[in-house]
């Protein structure tokens, strides 16, 4: 049997492992600081449907179906509290319409409905311009830690090996073929590798010395969340691009999370900025004016490991005998990652997957074939 | 007098105020916190879980106040006719007041020393002939640690501690801006300089400065038995400055807790207030506030107040927060600084921030590492002499690790943390095999709530060190991340 290496413990990495892991493979998975540690739990915890194209709707409905079942089978909470985005403008709503009628095509239950409808589902929201509101109760939200280390644990139980401190410094590449990664802590034989460094998978890419460009870059992102409130305050994560790209939802815990798209990059420096600060508490509190009583707990920074359309690159890197790619999510990976896992194992256990992942073909970049932009928000 | 005041206080400021309506005597200046103390009321916010809370342990202080949620009683001073009622930590104010705010104050200054405790004041004497100087104080008095005691100490002439403060504070020239009851932040890189971001009150101020000294000092250490956190139950500090700044007294009859029953005895003795030393604690009960506390022999002492005298630590959030390393000594995790005390370029720190030593200690540190910036900013003065003397006199205190006998608690009635995380559930985890520091904190809220972890996160890491074996200094810590202090949004977000 081949022996799998998976580079990175995020929730990507670990999804792809314990897919592989359930279907009986031989995989072993490196991570240089701890389970979970990069973007996972920095992410605000949104769950959607809501895309503008076929393929991240069709991919994220198959997501969300993964997330119900493991979230039950694991016991890890994923709440389907909605997704709701505020409409400002006749030109949104046109856009969303053309979106909302892609996604009904899925079999994604969204549908435009009024303020006032909007304000029954998150009673916080201030209405007073919005003139409608895409809102689909099946989105929803989970908690990426408890859900990062449910994977790993249940990645474990099926017989994966997983090595935190553990930081991959080359691949070894002999004829084209792969024999092994060297790590800070020996040398492992390796048939097969997967790259789900997500902000760091360039470096990964240079270690293996593919021939292609994927242009992956990390960009700063921040978010702050607030002292607990009574759960069930706002359920739905709330969406407003007229305000920077604001979103907002409560966590399980009860405190309240959000950000807006203020980003700083191409860079790894994620020391929390002022700027972002006080614009963040200006903003968030036009779309829910109670939050301007609340406190602020922390503020935080993670990546966005960002591609020119905002599209992963998930796909085999051909000249190379095995090496698969799933990195660059551009801020809606952690939605993705139970998709991704069983679009990876599939692909490498049969070389094809019924989830259309050409579209996140890694050698587009280089074809100067860009897909339709994602949407890159939350 | 109120059932638990020391001394009479001034009868032209008398107020009434109401709690849970029942009219109440309090006077102008004090907070709500001490107004209710002093009539006997320690019970006044319940926690997330449904818990009794006081203000003097470890948590928030949440209270309605004239029928608006969620302030805070230990920062909110009492005013003439004021209603305040219990409320749960989660309940929060939805309708949102007209804004009276004002854009931030700024300030351009050449050395900004956070903290006005006796190693910021050394600090802010040593520059303030040469240099402009802001200096930052959280409290609305100065002095720290020391404007809480009356003790004499020794190197000060033996004058009492409270008195040393008072006698250099009326040293401060115009050259220095003193912002009491002013929270700070963040700091942030602002080209040369730096930017710190603090809130008085509602208001927010920014300061430019070109150098930083964190005078921030240590915070109590916390100590794990049953109920560690109902009413009635003191840190240190908090009863220090309930004597010693408004004339209250914690309770009539005290049980004192802790390794250094030294650092709050004689202060007892002083005003005259009952205690009993109890080794060993195993729970405290009661039905509002504490009744009795209950030691592991079994022994059983009717008392109506806890104080915690345990030694203090470092307050580690300041120095993570401007991104300074940290490493284990002496019992106590400490900032890794250059021999200017500088943790990173432009950033001091002075005092007990520093290491845990006298009070003379960290006066004298402060003014010598004010000397180090004057010669930085090009005034030039001597060092020498200063610096023998502190080097002589500096001796620094090891901090024995907690003893925490897992086998004889009810860890489910052990608190860790003051927002609802007991004892057990980081115990599970990390017997669960989950020896990462930062990851107990993500799966337990360890260290996650109002506090950022200033009061369990040592815990916390000693729990993990016992269960695991592994050594304190391998221990990962988590980074303060800004706020430093929880603030609300209007206060940052008003231009």
């Amino acid at each position: 049997m081949s022996d799998i290496v998976v580079i990175g413990g995020g929730i990507v990495g670990v999804s792809i492992a314990h897919e592989l892991a359930k279907r009986g493979e031989n995989v072993t998975l490196f991570e240089k600081r701890y389970i979970g540690s990069g973007s996972t739990f920095r992410c605000a915890t949104g769950i959607r449907q809501q895309f503008g194209d076929e393929a991240n709707i069709q991919v994220m409905k198959r997501s969300v179906e993964l997330w119900k079942k493991y979230s039950e089978e694991y016991e890890f909470p994923f709440d389907q509290t909605g997704y709701l985005f505020l409409l400002y403008s006749e030109e949104e709503v046109e856009d969303f319409k053309k979106n909302i009628a892609l996604q009904n095509k899925f079999g994604v239950p969204t549908r435009l409905i009024t303020p006032e409808e909007a304000k029954e589902i998150a009673p916080l929201i201030n209405i007073d311009e919005v003139i409608a509101a895409s809102w689909n109760p099946t989105d929803g939200k989970a908690d990426p830690f408890f859900a990062v280390t449910a994977f790993a644990r249940k990645a474990k139980e099926y017989g994966a090996k997983i090595y935190e401190y553990t930081e991959v410094k080359d691949i070894l590449v002999e004829k084209g073929e792969i024999k092994g990664v060297k790590t800070n802590r020996g040398f492992f034989k390796a048939d097969i590798v997967v790259n789900a460094a997500n902000a760091w998978a360039p470096l990964i890419n240079i270690m293996a010395g593919i021939p292609i460009d994927i242009p992956i870059r990390p960009y700063k992102h921040q978010s702050i969340i607030t002292q607990p409130i009574e759960r069930g305050s706002i359920k739905p994560m709330v969406i407003s691009f007229r305000h920077h790209d604001a979103y907002i939802t409560q966590t399980h815990h009860g405190g309240v999370i959000g950000g807006i798209g203020l980003e700083y990059g191409p860079t790894y420096d994620l020391t929390p900025t002022y700027e972002y600060l006080k614009e963040v508490t200006k903003t968030l509190p036009q779309i829910v004016p109670a939050l301007k009583n609340l406190r602020i707990l922390r503020m935080w920074a993670g990546y966005y490991a960002k591609t020119p359309d905002s599209n992963p690159a998930i796909g085999r890197i051909e000249e190379i005998d095995q090496l698969y790619i799933a990195a660059g999510f551009s801020g809606h990976g952690f939605m993705m990652s139970p998709a991704v896992g069983e679009m990876i194992a599939e692909l490498i256990i049969k070389g094809r997957t019924h989830l259309p992942i050409w579209w996140y073909d890694p050698y587009r970049f280089e074809r100067g074939e860009l897909r339709e932009k994602a949407i890159q928000m939350g | 007098m109120r059932p638990l005041d020391i001394y009479e206080k001034d009868p032209s400021k008398q107020v009434t105020i109401y709690f849970e309506g029942t009219p109440l005597i309090a006077y102008e200046g004090e907070k709500i916190s001490v107004a209710l103390l002093a009539n006997g009321i320690r019970w006044i916010s319940i926690s997330s879980e449904g818990r009794k809370r006081g203000a003097f342990a470890f948590g928030p202080a949440l209270v309605k106040i004239n029928g608006i949620k969620n302030k805070d009683a230990r920062k909110t001073k009492v005013k003439d006719g004021m209603r305040i009622e219990r409320q749960t930590y989660l309940e929060y104010q939805e309708s949102v007041e007209v804004d009276k705010s004002k854009p931030p104050e700024k300030y351009v200054i050449d050395v900004a020393i956070v903290g006005g405790g006796i190693a910021g004041i050394g600090a802010t004497l040593e520059l303030q002939d040469y240099l402009t100087v802001a200096l930052i104080e959280e409290k609305g008095y100065l002095g720290g640690d020391m404007r809480r005691k009356s003790v004499p100490v020794k190197k000060f002439d033996n004058k009492e501690a409270k008195e040393v403060v008072k006698d250099l504070v009326t040293k401060l020239n115009k050259n220095v801006k003193v912002f009491k009851g002013t929270t700070l932040l963040g700091i942030y890189r602002d080209g040369n300089l730096f930017l710190l971001s603090a809130a008085k009150g509602e208001r927010l101020v920014e300061i430019y400065a070109k150098k930083v000294i964190l005078a921030t000092g240590a915070v109590d250490n916390f100590m794990l038995f049953e109920n560690n956190e109902m009413p009635g139950v003191f840190r240190r500090d908090f009863a220090l400055e309930l004597i010693n700044v408004w004339g209250v007294k914690p309770g009539n009859k005290v049980a004192v807790v802790g390794r250094k029953p030294e650092d709050i005895v004689p202060e007892l003795e002083r005003v005259g207030i009952e205690y009993i030393i109890v080794k060993n604690p195993k729970r405290v009960e009661g039905e509002e506030s504490v009744e009795r506390i209950i030691d592991i022999e079994g022994n059983v002492y009717e008392v109506d107040a806890v104080i915690m005298s345990d030694g203090r630590r470092p307050d580690m959030n300041p120095i993570t927060l401007v991104g300074g390393k940290i490493i284990f000594k002496n019992g106590a995790y400490v900032p890794v600084k250059n021999d200017k005390n500088e943790i990173i370029e432009g950033v001091y720190v002075a005092g007990s921030v520093a290491s845990l030593k006298s009070h003379y200690a960290n006066y004298l540190e402060g003014r010598l590492v004010a000397r180090y910036i004057l010669n930085e900013l090009g005034v030039g003065v001597s060092i020498q002499e200063l610096k023998e003397e502190f080097e002589k006199i500096n001796k620094e205190i090891e901090e024995p690790l907690p003893q925490i006998d897992l086998s004889k608690l009810n860890l489910e009635e052990t608190y860790i943390c003051g927002c609802d995380v007991t004892l057990k559930s980081v115990v599970d985890v990390v017997n669960g095999g989950i020896t990462n520091l930062q990851i107990v904190k993500r799966l337990t809220h360890l260290a996650m709530g109002f506090c950022q972890g200033r009061y369990c996160l040592f815990n916390g890491a000693v729990i993990v060190s016992k269960l695991s074996g592994i050594d304190m200094d391998k221990i990962d810590l988590p980074t303060a991340r800004p706020p430093l202090k929880p603030v609300t949004m209007k206060v940052i977000g008003n231009e």
